[in-house]
């Protein structure tokens, strides 16, 4: 069993990139993966030369080697992707502890990029075909009625959470506001200056009823990358490096398959699989949630981080809206989250700009910085499997 | 633009909606230990079987979840209307269905399901509340 623990604090993340958060960015998915991944690089006080390795997301429209091609890599000895979408960034991670630890790679860049609201925009859906589903996609039960977005799933979890446990759009608007006020100290967030209340969110017009406009992330352009390498080289770079106390994935039992739609069929919709890779995070980083200091929870919609303080263990089940209306997860509180505005208010980068707050917090570098913060969870849990990874000030 | 059509011949899920065109509502069950396969597959997890049945349901379900639909992400969806999600007695096996603009819905409320026929013969369940006219002259 012992050997399931030995990636513990043995790899960090030693530099950060990204570009800026936009609606329109006006440059190539290459472009701005190529200019988040020389950031990141240089942020690291290294040079293109000294990478071996890539990781990218299944959902990136840039290949590994393209990525190596276009910032002058001269030997790529590792690559990797991990999906599907926002449950990969700490996964990604992950991939690169793996390699580094397993002799095939010794600096590894991973990166995520999309032109997400200019480009292909995940929020509408895919008007082409006329039949739809099959060949295991499961879309033909979904579609034809109308379910066409990942925000009407949400949509239908939220509504049961409300059922199940008198939950409120109130609740939710707690999470918004809260995310709303790190945006308002980040001069990098997309929502950076536009202040938000709980009276406007309350009255913003309906997306998929119960979910409002502001309970929707921020569909954006732009790229994040960070570079992972081992514990004792990270000692000779630029940078304090985050430690990378723990990484986990997890799918629990009976996942559902699909993109996305199925986990509709779950035994219990208002439970993520990240009650899973919380179960096996905890064990491998030897912590439980009390000793976590902040918090980065994906934030595709309100909703899923409420799920999140549940499953997490902040709080107890059922208990995530009053958790968060207790102002126990904004600055100051028992669990500050979400610290450089999140998907609701900073950008949508599918996960990665959270990896990247949570570098910035261990560092103690963050706009809304958690005074003496040793201990970040960055948590892509999603659906319908998921991962998590735990960052530890050196 | 006209409503997107399931595929209604896959080598999984086929059967499902062949049934529909029978005007039957039917879940798949392991033919050795009965575990509910939906949504539909070949192969039982939970003995080993590759044997299935295609069993007959009862038209009626508990409605599980719902969303109404106010933003329109599709030209052939036309806002609002209302997906529902309702789940089937026995089985717990739950299944999609829509409802024109925004009724008046509770969680737990009785639906029951008709057939909705679109183009080229493609027949898909569909389900409605259950209101009092339709009580007794439900025949699935």
């Amino acid at each position: 069993m012992a050997a399931e623990y030995e990636h513990r604090d043995r790899c960090a993340i030693v530099g950060i990139g990204a570009t800026d958060f936009s609606r329109n960015s006006g440059r190539s998915d290459l472009t701005l993966a190529t200019q988040a991944a020389l950031a990141a690089i240089d942020d690291a006080g290294l040079v293109p030369a000294d990478v071996d390795g890539i990781v990218r997301c299944s959902h990136d429209t840039v290949l590994s080697h393209d990525l190596a091609d276009a910032i002058g890599v001269q030997d790529l000895n590792f690559w990797s992707e991990v999906g599907p979408g926002g449950v990969a960034p700490a996964a990604m991670v992950g991939q690169a502890v793996a390699a580094i630890l397993s002799g095939q790679a010794t600096t590894v860049v991973v990166f995520r990029e999309l032109n997400g609201r200019s480009g292909r925009r995940y929020g509408l859906a895919d008007t082409a075909p006329d039949r739809v589903g099959g060949a295991g996609s499961y879309d033909e039960f979904f579609h034809p009625h109308g379910l066409l977005s990942a925000g009407q799933v949400f949509a239908l979890i939220a509504r049961r959470h409300m059922a199940e446990y008198g939950t409120t759009r109130e609740h939710l608007g707690h999470i918004a506001v809260t995310c709303r006020e790190r945006a308002n100290a980040n001069p990098a967030a997309q929502m950076y200056g536009r202040p938000l209340t709980l009276d406007d969110h309350l009255g913003a017009r309906p997306i998929a009823d119960p979910l409002h406009l502001y309970d929707f992330c921020l569909e954006s352009d732009g790229a994040c990358a960070v570079v992972v390498t081992s514990t004792e080289r990270a000692k000779d770079l630029r940078q304090p490096p985050a430690l990378i106390r723990a990484v986990a994935m997890a799918s629990g039992p009976a996942p559902q398959p699909g993109m996305m739609y199925p986990v509709l069929m779950r035994q219990t919709i208002t439970e993520l699989p990240a009650r899973h890779v919380a179960e096996t995070l905890y064990r491998r980083a030897g912590v439980g949630p009390a000793d976590i200091d902040v918090a980065q929870l994906y934030d595709c919609f309100t909703i899923t981080v409420l799920l999140e303080l549940e499953d997490w263990g902040f709080c107890k089940k059922g208990e995530g809206g009053p958790f968060a209306a207790s102002g126990a997860i904004g600055l100051g509180g028992e669990l500050p989250i979400n610290t450089g505005g999140g998907h609701l208010s900073e950008g949508y980068v599918h996960g990665m700009n959270h990896v990247l707050e949570g570098v910035r917090q261990v560092r103690g570098t963050s706009t809304s910085q958690v005074p003496g913060a040793q201990t970040c969870l960055v948590a892509t849990t999603p659906l319908p499997p998921a991962s998590a990874l735990l960052l530890r000030a050196a | 633009m006209s409503r997107l059509r399931p595929v209604d011949d896959d080598l999984d899920t086929g059967p499902f909606f062949a049934a529909a065109r029978r005007g039957e509502l039917v879940v798949q069950r392991c033919a050795r230990c009965t575990a509910v396969l939906h949504v539909p597959r070949q192969y039982c997890r939970a003995c080993g079987s590759w044997e299935s049945t295609w069993e007959p349901q009862p038209g009626r379900g508990e409605l599980y979840s719902w969303t109404v639909v106010a933003h329109q992400v599709h030209p052939a969806y036309p806002t609002p209307y209302t997906v529902v999600l309702v789940e089937l007695p026995d089985t717990g096996a739950r299944l999609i269905g829509s409802l024109p603009g925004e009724p008046a819905l509770q969680v737990g409320q009785e639906m029951e399901v008709w057939f909705e026929e679109l183009a080229g013969g493609v027949v898909q369940p569909n389900w409605r509340p259950l209101g009092p006219e339709t009580d007794q002259s439900h025949s699935t």
